[in-house]
């Protein structure tokens, strides 16, 4: 009887222990993490972004829980809520300008020099002087995959029908005024933008354009030393004025100027290097699927310089760098369940192999980028590594730290500067004011 | 066993309690906050209040010479406007039409309630489409009707009567579905008897359908008013931003711009104060005015 019981409970002890043991492998092998990116929707590397999470889950056991949604001011408003409210993800893929002020200056993001005073190899292929630093105290927060530029792109049939050269770097901002109005007589539409719906391309450049020293651009000037802003706005006006815009230019969409681009109804595009792969998708017959690529419709596309005003900014001098990166938040950091995998997560992601395939047509931040490999590019994508490479320098654009209502009088106000209904000087004047008391 | 329930009021008030905690909890509570809301500093949707406007009511004097929200009310009251004659008009024409028919009633039922099963936003992207700059559908008919240059349908004078077109086409159905209900409880005895008098069709219609019809037409025009106050999803999705130039805005879209998209959560809360308030005023006018009779 009492050997019986003795080996009830040894039986007993040991089904306990094993549940035990196995609740605990369970665990140990079932992490979840949350993670939150831009990579979703139109963004050219959301397929390489789903491929990366499928293979780290293959190879670690862990789970992703991914919700992911495409960049717009309602997501920006969502991630800074979800911080607010403390229901941030372990994971953040965001900006570093200062959209992201909020939560470094609340302590809710580990910064990768405490990461790596514990993991000395994280983002150790990542060449540091490309991680972009904090507005709020200079340290850096998050990794980047990929950097990109902001250039002009271009409609080969309608500058050929028009009988206009195409610009090279030492494009200037009369040579292309002169174009401009050319192809207008000629019955289309010099530049393809929305004024009224995503004037943020051309109010960068018009800035940038006036500037007297090109570091300090992206600096955020005081009120009293913003002739740059005021004539940049004044530039953008007389390109309205001149007509160089479409006709619907204040009542049309971001999406519709870009169709009268890619139908040639317009000649250039000002926009970011994300914009290959929009224009990729437009020459296919079903954006989704690569092998129904036009590939004679997308040779007709090309990316060029942008035409600079003065003799501090050459044409070659763009906008670009790095200003996403992934974060890993403080909340996965104190969870010592999730802390490896969080880690261990950006560190896949932002291996080389899959930099590689994040960069392609733009600016790698590895330490020693390898060549890109062109076999597997369109012909857009080749155009643009050779555009890149006579590049002569990239500036961090200025909007990036001038964040929320102060944008209104001069992004949304844009519509009344061209059209004469508010000054320049005014709007500019009144954007400042409320940057300055939201800086208080 | 009856009698019981209705001596003993606490199990009324168990079952009741529920759903007033939820009001409590998602309606009544977030409006008491919106209120407070409107007299801080808050800059993006999320974040913690920087302290009190200066003055306290600084948002409420803004909005007095705040160009864009003249232009918000003036649209939202041309909306109620063209809800009443656009939505509830036609569907007092149709709902006779129809109701006059012999065969193909049923029919026409159905394809005038259709669009009320499809999403506003849908609506918004197919009406895009019809009123698209580059080769919609109005400017190719156009342009095979022999014009020559392309129009404009978004352009400023025009924007306004381009975004509510879809939006009272949308709900003629709604209110058409309630006026056939309406005419189908009116007696055929009624009008069997005003024939045998001699009455012509038209009198049929003036002396007794429109009479009686006098309290649903009523039902629905109160309905229409009220609801233009909350119509958003379609002109936001034809007209962002209230695009072009502010020209577009009505009071909720004017609210959702100022808090999600120009991160001025502390002005849209007071825009959301003032709809409240417009909303309160106006369904007590309205019910003032169409005002049900006995009969």
């Amino acid at each position: 009887m009492r050997k019986k019981m003795v080996s009830v409970l040894l039986c007993t002890a040991m089904t306990a222990s094993m549940l035990g043991a196995g609740a605990l492998m369970v665990h140990a092998e079932s992490v979840e993490l949350n993670v939150v990116t831009t990579f979703a929707g139109e963004d050219s590397n959301s397929k390489n972004y789903q491929e990366g999470l499928a293979g780290w889950q293959e190879a670690t056991g862990n789970t992703v829980n991914d919700n992911s949604a495409t960049s717009d001011e309602t997501f920006k408003t969502t991630v800074v809520s979800d911080f607010e409210m403390d229901a941030e993800p372990d994971v953040l893929f965001f900006f570093t300008g200062a959209d992201a002020n909020s939560f470094v200056e609340a302590g809710k993001v580990v910064s990768i020099e405490d990461i790596r005073a514990e993991y000395p190899d994280y983002a150790a292929n990542i060449d540091d002087a490309k991680i972009p630093t904090s507005m709020v105290d200079g340290k850096a927060y998050a990794v980047p995959t990929n950097g990109y530029w902001e250039a002009m792109f271009v409609n080969k049939t309608v500058l050929e029908d028009c009988g206009v050269a195409m610009p090279d770097e030492n494009y200037t901002w009369d040579q292309f005024m002169a174009d401009c109005a050319v192809i207008k007589e000629k019955g289309y539409a010099p530049v393809a933008a929305a004024l009224g719906n995503i004037p943020h391309y051309w109010w960068e450049y018009s800035i940038f354009n006036n500037q007297t020293d090109l570091a300090a651009h992206p600096t955020v000037p005081e009120a009293d030393a913003a002739d740059a802003w005021v004539n940049g706005m004044e530039d953008v006006k007389a390109m309205y004025e001149a007509g160089c815009f479409p006709e619907n230019t204040l009542s049309a969409t971001d999406d519709e100027t870009f169709q009268l681009f890619t139908q040639d109804k317009a000649a250039f595009l000002l926009d970011g290097s994300w914009k290959v792969g929009g224009i990729v998708g437009a020459c296919q017959s079903d954006p989704e699927d690569p092998s129904t690529l036009d590939t004679e419709a997308l040779d007709r596309f090309d990316v060029t310089f942008v035409p600079s005003k003065n003799d501090v900014r050459k044409a070659s001098d763009l906008i670009g760098g790095f200003s996403m990166g992934y974060y890993i938040t403080a909340k996965a950091w104190e969870d010592p369940e999730k802390k490896d995998a969080a880690v261990d997560f950006v560190n896949y992601m932002t291996s080389d192999d899959m930099i590689l395939k994040f960069a392609q047509h733009s600016a790698s931040p590895l330490k020693e980028a390898p060549e890109a490999d062109t076999s597997v590019m369109n012909s857009l994508q080749i155009k643009a590594i050779d555009f890149g490479a006579k590049v002569t320098s990239y500036t961090p654009a200025v909007q990036d730290n001038f964040q929320g209502e102060c944008r209104v009088p001069t992004f949304d106000g844009m519509p009344n500067i061209v059209t004469g209904e508010v000054s320049a000087a005014d709007a500019v004047a009144e954007g400042f004011a409320i940057y300055a008391e939201s800086a208080e | 066993m009856g009698a019981n329930i209705y001596k003993n009021k606490k199990q009324l008030v168990f079952f009741l309690l529920p759903a007033f905690l939820f009001m409590i909890v998602y309606l009544y509570y977030p409006f008491f906050m919106n209120i407070i809301n409107s007299f801080e500093k808050i800059g993006r949707l999320g974040t913690a209040p920087k302290g009190w406007n200066d003055p306290w009511y600084l948002n409420y004097v803004n909005m007095v010479t705040d160009k864009n929200m003249h232009t918000a009310m003036i649209n939202t009251l041309i909306m109620m406007a063209v809800t009443i004659v656009g939505q509830v008009g036609i569907a007092i024409v149709l709902a006779i039409l129809v109701d006059n028919i012999g065969r193909g009633a049923r029919f026409f039922r159905t394809v005038y309630f259709f669009p009320i099963v499809i999403s506003a936003t849908a609506l918004g992207l197919l009406f895009n489409l019809i009123f698209l700059y580059n080769k919609g559908m109005i400017n190719q008919l156009m342009e095979r009707l022999g014009a020559t240059e392309l129009m404009d349908w978004k352009a400023k004078g025009i924007a306004l009567v381009t975004m509510m077109i879809p939006v009272m086409w949308q709900y003629v159905g709604f209110y058409f579905v309630i006026l056939v209900t309406g005419l189908n409880n009116i007696s055929e005895d009624l009008y069997e008897v005003a024939s045998i008098d001699g009455a012509t069709r038209w009198q049929r219609v003036r002396y007794i359908t429109i009479p009686l019809l006098r309290n649903v037409m009523c039902t629905c025009a109160v309905l229409a008013v009220t609801g233009a106050l909350k119509v958003f999803d379609l002109p936001w999705v034809m007209f962002p931003k209230g695009m072009p130039q502010g020209s577009t805005f009505l009071t909720g879209t004017y609210m959702y711009y100022h808090t999600i998209e120009a991160m001025n959560v502390d002005y849209g809360s007071a825009i959301a104060v003032v709809i409240v308030v417009l909303g309160i005023v106006t369904s007590k006018v309205v019910n003032a005015i169409f005002k049900e009779a006995d009969y």
